[in-house]
């Protein structure tokens, strides 16, 4: 029998931000963007969600909804910064911690009875470390499965610790939406409730056989989970397996839907550089690249293209970012996003280049420096010519696509 | 148009087309052979619009004209007819009649009209022997690069000089490079002066360089096949394209664009180390071990040390293997990274029975060449380690 901890930072961003303004706390705030621009709310405070300010929803909205909320601007270094420290106190707190995403993380603190009492005294001094070592609150989930977990941990919201007690999962998810169950987004939850299936209890009670029938694998996944079991992928490797991230990806919504391609191209290579850059701090070298490209009417093209090697190298990802760019854009037609993504970790033996191996490594040195530079100055401290005219504030959302959402009710919208 | 040619010729000259038209059918008068009959003679005329071909066969004219069949079948029909003579009319609605013996076709074509112009050939620069040209491109076209986005890659770069011709093809990972004529001129260290002179060139008026496709290259290659084996061939460019003239056969291929890589900063100036091997010996051991090579990347491990060289390979799924052979090499010990299709690939092409293998260090590139006596031109093969 495990014993997971389910962490979960409350109100992320905004705690950050209040940080370093005060003056904010207990306002009502929303991060993302100022209210007539573009793009989405990364983050809400809980006085603005009373509003029915929601994270995802599009600024303008969030504006009609609380037009009183201090709008600002989000700081993604700021959020790596401080998820950088709450991982530290995790990991002195237990060896096996699995980041989820950038505010929550999976613990296995199984085992650990004599270092720390039973779970609630364990939460208790985590609690406790964490507002000593960051500032910040969080809220704990504890269950023998990390659905569980998680799930408890939205309950507990904010700053609050519940443990569900072994034997008891199902009884403590019945009486709950399904959609409160991570992977179940709109359109599954609309599929559940076309047959009449609401709680988590309704789907407990089908057959297993019945929603294989109706959902396939995912169907399976499902029941497994209404049981309050670690079902369906995402909890597949074991906490502390050492997994790092499958891709790293970058977008940007233009504020203005542009068909200008010098803006567009310098867009992209600032967009390959932020990836070069997180894929040189995770020391990885991808090779796929992929290029995602949404038009004004959101029709959404995705092409990759396989490299014969990996890479981690801005000039070597905006190369090929470029050349699927040219082949696949509708010359003209204004685009409303573009995105950057790598994956497919090269590992083992690589073929060096004839040609090019000489200008890789001075790349590489080159880029080290500057990654030098912009630990010191700052993001923007260096940067390629190229990217000059592509200048747009990074936003960041709380919730990776990929990862088990922080919010089970909400898909990951490009999975 | 009506008129009657040999099977054999037939069957032959249209082989020769096969390999030209359009396999994908996106226009469909790509993938007919334009026939045109006048005098003794019948053209048959194939392209892709990159590469086209005509060859002639000898044939008893009746009515003179012009007319287009689907290639691929008119080839599958004729080769199944018995041997004899073949007699095709024309209809007014482009289907031919085909008579042969006691067999009776009726095969729908289209309309000359729509058949591409192919360029005409303008004064040859240089008469070559072909059979040479095709050993040049045996030796290189391995190494052109499969991935079609490195479009420069995907062809050879041929030059030419009054004095010596030179092929060099690379995938960015590996060079080949043959040059026959010219000066002798080896890198230091390197085993064997070639005697200039030592092989026939033919004749070359003026200095030309030009980047020929692939499938050009295979084509030609063919074209040599079906000729007597001293025939030598007339060469001549355009602005955009390639011309081969073997006898009556007639290749013209699009240059390939672009700049190709300066392959003469790849040629390394120096090697350190020489392993001198037998050439079966190594490949044997090469494409034994390989066999438990990691699948994608072919990687094997090259120790070199005092008189041995030894190859290794292991993967997770599959184990793992080792071989040595003998050698002669006083340098010190290496090991080095390598892809086991690219050293097979050399060692599968050339005909001697020794080879020389030049070393640097871990991270450099090595050559590759046959070594020994009466070796009649210059074959370099630069291959890039792995990193392992």
């Amino acid at each position: 029998m495990h014993t997971y901890f389910h962490v979960d930072m409350d109100a992320f961003f905004v705690s950050v931000e209040e940080l370093y303004d005060p003056s904010l706390r207990g306002k009502p705030v929303v991060v993302g963007g100022r209210p007539n621009e573009r793009g989405v709310v990364a983050a809400a405070s809980y006085a603005a969600r009373r509003f029915g300010v929601h994270s995802a929803m599009p600024l303008r909205t969030a504006y009609k909804l609380c037009p009183q909320a201090t709008f600002v601007d989000g700081h993604p270094q700021r959020y790596r910064e401080y998820s950088g420290r709450v991982h530290e106190v995790l990991q002195a707190f237990s060896p096996l911690v699995e980041m989820a995403s950038i505010d929550e993380a999976y613990l296995d603190l199984s085992g650990t009875e004599r270092l720390y009492g039973p779970p609630l005294r364990a939460a208790h001094i985590l609690h406790q470390r964490m507002k000593a070592a960051t500032g910040l609150n969080c809220s704990i989930g504890i269950a023998s499965s990390r659905l569980v977990a998680k799930i408890s941990s939205d309950q507990a919201k904010p700053n609050g610790v519940l443990w569900v007690v072994p034997g008891r999962e199902a009884a403590f998810l019945a009486p709950l939406d399904v959609r409160k169950v991570p992977g179940v987004g709109k359109v599954t939850e609309k599929n559940l409730h076309a047959l009449g299936i609401r709680k988590v209890g309704d789907l407990a009670r089908l057959d297993d056989a019945f929603l294989e029938e109706r959902f396939g694998k995912w169907g399976l996944a499902l029941a497994g989970k209404s049981r309050g079991e670690d079902a369906g992928g995402w909890f597949d490797t074991e906490i502390g397996a050492g997994e790092g991230p499958k891709s790293i990806s970058h977008e940007h919504t233009f504020m203005e839907d542009t068909s200008d391609v010098a803006q567009l191209e310098a867009t992209l290579s600032k967009l390959s550089e932020m990836v070069g850059r997180r894929l040189r701090e995770q020391h990885l070298e991808a090779r796929t690249l992929q290029l995602k490209l949404r038009y004004t009417d959101f029709s959404t093209i995705t092409r990759a293209h396989s490299l014969g090697r990996g890479t981690q190298l801005d000039t070597e990802i905006f190369e090929e970012i470029r050349a699927l760019f040219r082949r696949n854009w509708r010359p003209g037609a204004a685009v409303r996003l573009l995105g950057v993504h790598a994956s497919g970790w090269a590992e083992g033996e690589e073929q060096m280049d004839l040609l090019g191996e000489e200008r890789h490594e001075r790349w590489k040195q080159a880029l080290a420096a500057a990654d030098r530079l912009r630990d010191r100055y700052g993001d923007s401290a260096v940067s390629l010519a190229a990217s000059l005219r592509g200048g747009f504030r990074e936003r960041t959302h709380e919730n990776p696509a990929g990862l088990p959402g922080k919010k089970p009710a909400r898909e990951p919208e490009n999975t | 148009m009506e008129f009657t040619v040999s099977r054999s010729d037939l069957v032959r000259e249209l082989s020769l087309s096969q390999g030209v038209v359009e396999k994908k059918t996106t226009i469909p008068i790509l993938s007919n052979v334009l026939l045109e009959a006048s005098g003794d003679h019948v053209a048959l005329t194939a392209t892709d619009l990159e590469l086209g071909i005509s060859c002639t066969c000898p044939a008893r004219v009746r009515k003179e004209g012009a007319g287009t069949l689907p290639a691929r079948k008119l080839l599958d029909y004729v080769r199944l007819l018995p041997e004899g003579d073949v007699q095709m009319k024309f209809l007014d609605n482009h289907w031919a009649s085909i008579t042969c013996g006691r067999s009776r076709t009726r095969i729908a074509g289209m309309s000359r009209e729509s058949f591409p112009e192919l360029p005409q050939m303008p004064e040859p620069i240089a008469t070559l022997p072909m059979r040479l040209l095709a050993s040049m491109i045996s030796r290189t076209s391995f190494a052109i690069s499969m991935e079609e986005s490195r479009f420069t890659l995907n062809g050879a770069l041929l030059v030419m000089r009054p004095d010596a011709l030179t092929m060099v093809a690379t995938d960015g990972h590996r060079l080949a490079y043959v040059q026959a004529g010219g000066p002798a001129a080896p890198p230091s260290g390197g085993p064997v002066a070639v005697p200039a002179g030592a092989v026939e060139i033919g004749e070359i008026s003026q200095a030309f360089r030009a980047l020929i496709p692939k499938k050009a290259m295979l084509e030609i290659v063919k074209l040599a096949e079906s000729a007597e084996s001293d025939t030598r061939g007339h060469f001549a460019g355009d602005d955009n394209h390639l011309f081969f003239q073997v006898g009556p056969r007639l290749l013209i291929t699009r240059k390939l664009t672009g700049n190709f890589p300066d392959y003469e900063r790849v040629l390394p100036k120096d090697h350190i180390h020489i392993a001198k091997l037998q050439k079966d010996e190594i490949k044997s051991a090469i494409e034994r071990v390989s066999q438990f090579a990691d699948e994608r990347s072919r990687a094997i491990r090259v120790q070199f040390s005092n008189g041995e060289v030894k190859v290794f390979s292991s993967s997770v799924e599959s184990g793992d293997s080792e071989e040595s052979v003998t050698s002669e090499y006083q340098g010190p010990d290496l090991e080095i990274g390598f892809n086991a299709q690219y050293l097979l690939d050399f060692l599968r092409a050339i005909p001697q029975d020794r080879v020389a293998f030049e070393l640097k260090d871990q991270k450099s590139a090595g050559e590759m060449r046959p070594f020994g006596e009466s070796i009649p031109d210059q074959y370099r093969y630069v291959v890039m380690p792995m990193r392992i």
